[in-house]
């Protein structure tokens, strides 16, 4: 019995990791409102879950650089590392970045990301496929992307589709 | 009445072929008689057993780990034939079933290999959980918080049942995360110094934690511990290492507070001798970080007196560091420290000799210096474990002589 028990324990204190790693994406997913952005892809390998288009979100960019080397959403610049938020606001259909702040909004839609490392995640910058609809994805979405992106009432986002515009 | 027929007793191979060895000394020595030899001699016999257990218990565990690392492969491949669900509860599925089906089998007493293996198999497969979990709900790639999650699935399992296979895992995966984390916010020569310092603190506290609780994990955080203080040392020495500033990321801070928190409550809770281990790795982490900070310049073509110094006070470090490893690892029983204590030395000479020295003492000069530089740490090293060992008989012997008293 107490083998049982304890074994039961285990196994529910191991589900719960793995609710923690996945917790603001299945938030998003449940919740959220569905946000259309541009992406730009790249295709690179993660060893532990395979193929993915790498998304690089240019509306949502703080800063002006545009290249191919370091694509990413950049950085504050302001000295300080830690969460920031992005108001996303509506123009031709899609949303775009309106401003990049330390503090929370007081109302949305917008991203909680964060920059401590060396540029702004937002937790929606992969989009895992199978290897051979990786390169084909990439192939087609080369010339811009539209995603399909779920964000809920705190900022958790979860990129849920990527098609061509 | 005769004496009832005597039945061997099946012994590992290695040791019947020492007893046989004693048996002739003792026999040409005079302390027994050639009968009494042979009558000692037939009351064992070589085991074959051990050997197939052994064989038994590699394949075991080989195959366990060959199917736990092709079930994560299995999530990589992102087979699409099924949903992202569906490929979530199928891989759940077969983690929930190890996971019970290895306890169970320890429940009823089954072989300990067969459970083992079961159970490494359960560690590995709440890996492919989680990270079948992330792949489905598209969690950003390369995040290190995943491997850290499941090292610490891993841990929760091997401590609720004392699982040595799961806690290996737990391990292995920990101080992947350990670097991966802080480094992956600020990657810099002294954050990896720090991190392997603090490594170091906190896996020989957690050996002195575990000491005469849970002997098999104890022996895993001390091994843990020494390769980190020898690998602290070892970067903090490379010139220049530590040119880049050091940022306090949180992660950082929370390595470096772990190791003070960890050491704290060896202290407390283990107070004595014992403390001497933590005490001892803290000293790594400052003379480490210390070594680190101190610059002499990155131009190889010339080496003034300051990279003479660094290069000495570095090699001193280490050989005090190495030394203690092997005393430690003597009085401890434990004889991976003592391989690890020299082999990194030699390694260490090596390459400070190519890294310091060889820009002006070149060619066969430099294996002069080198051989020279080995025959000094290697006299010194063999004169300390010598002497270490003698002082160890005499204690024995001392305390043996007591006991006799008593």
């Amino acid at each position: 019995m107490k083998r049982t028990l304890t074994t039961a324990a285990v196994a529910a204190t191991q589900l719960v990791l793995v609710g923690v790693a996945v917790a603001p994406q299945l938030s998003a997913r449940a919740t959220g409102d569905t946000y259309l952005m541009r992406v730009a892809p790249l295709d690179p390998i993660d060893p532990f879950r395979g193929a993915y288009v790498s998304l690089d979100y240019p509306d949502l960019r703080h800063d002006s650089s545009q290249s191919f080397v370091d694509p990413g959403l950049g950085s504050l610049d302001d000295g300080q590392e830690g969460d920031v938020y992005i108001s996303l606001v509506e123009e031709d259909g899609v949303w775009v970045a309106d401003d990049w702040s330390r503090r929370r909004p007081a109302d949305g839609p917008y991203l909680a990301c964060d920059d401590r490392s060396w540029q702004i995640r937002c937790g929606i910058e992969s989009w895992f496929l199978p290897q051979d609809d990786a390169s084909r994805t990439e192939d087609l979405l080369r010339d811009g992307a539209i995603a399909e992106v779920k964000v809920d009432g705190r900022g958790h986002a979860a990129v849920v589709g990527v098609r061509a515009p | 009445m005769d004496a009832p027929a005597l039945i061997p007793r099946s012994v590992p191979p290695r040791q019947l072929a020492w007893l046989r060895t004693e048996l002739t000394d003792w026999a040409s020595d005079g302390l027994i008689t050639e009968e009494q030899a042979e009558r000692i001699a037939v009351r064992y016999r070589p085991g074959l057993g051990h050997a197939r257990v052994n064989v038994g218990r590699v394949l075991l565990y080989l195959g366990g780990g060959f199917v736990g690392v092709g079930l994560i492969w299995l999530v990589a491949a992102n087979l699409d034939q099924l949903s992202p669900l569906a490929r979530f509860l199928a891989v759940a599925l077969i983690w929930l079933a190890l996971l019970v089906g290895g306890e169970t089998l320890a429940a009823r007493k089954a072989s300990a290999p067969v459970v083992g293996a079961v159970r490494l198999l359960a560690a590995l497969g709440i890996g492919a959980v989680l990270f079948q979990a992330a792949q489905s709900l598209q969690v950003p790639a390369f995040e290190p918080r995943l491997v850290g999650l499941w090292s610490a699935a891993a841990l929760v399992h091997a401590y609720a049942t004392r699982a040595y296979l799961p806690f290996l895992v737990g391990v292995a995966t920990g101080v992947g995360w350990w670097f991966s984390q802080p480094l992956w916010d600020e990657p810099s020569g002294l954050a990896v110094v720090l991190l392997f310092g603090a490594g170091a603190v906190l896996a020989t506290s957690l050996a002195v934690l575990h000491d005469k609780r849970i002997e098999a994990f104890a022996w895993t955080w001390r091994t843990v511990g020494a390769g980190m203080a020898l690998l602290a040392m070892f970067v903090a020495a490379i010139p220049d290492v530590g040119s880049d500033r050091v940022t306090w990321g949180f992660w950082l801070v929370v390595a470096l507070g772990a190791a003070g928190l960890s050491a704290v409550a060896a202290a407390v809770t283990r107070p004595g001798i014992r403390v001497l281990e933590p005490a001892g790795a803290i000293a790594v982490l400052v003379v480490a970080t210390l070594l680190g900070l101190w610059q002499t310049g990155t131009d190889t073509s010339s080496v003034d007196a300051a990279d003479w110094a660094h290069a000495a006070v570095s090699v001193m470090a280490y050989v005090v560091l190495a030394v203690g490893l092997v005393a430690l690892g003597t009085v401890r029983e434990h004889p991976p420290l003592v391989w690890m204590a020299m082999v990194g030395l030699v390694v260490f000479t090596t390459f400070q000799s190519f890294a310091v020295f060889a820009p002006i003492v070149t060619g066969a000069w430099l294996f002069v210096v080198l051989g020279t530089v080995f025959l000094g740490t290697g006299f010194l090293f063999d004169r300390a474990r010598r002497e270490l060992a003698h002082a160890l008989d005499s204690d024995d012997t001392n305390s043996d002589s007591t006991g006799a008293d008593r």
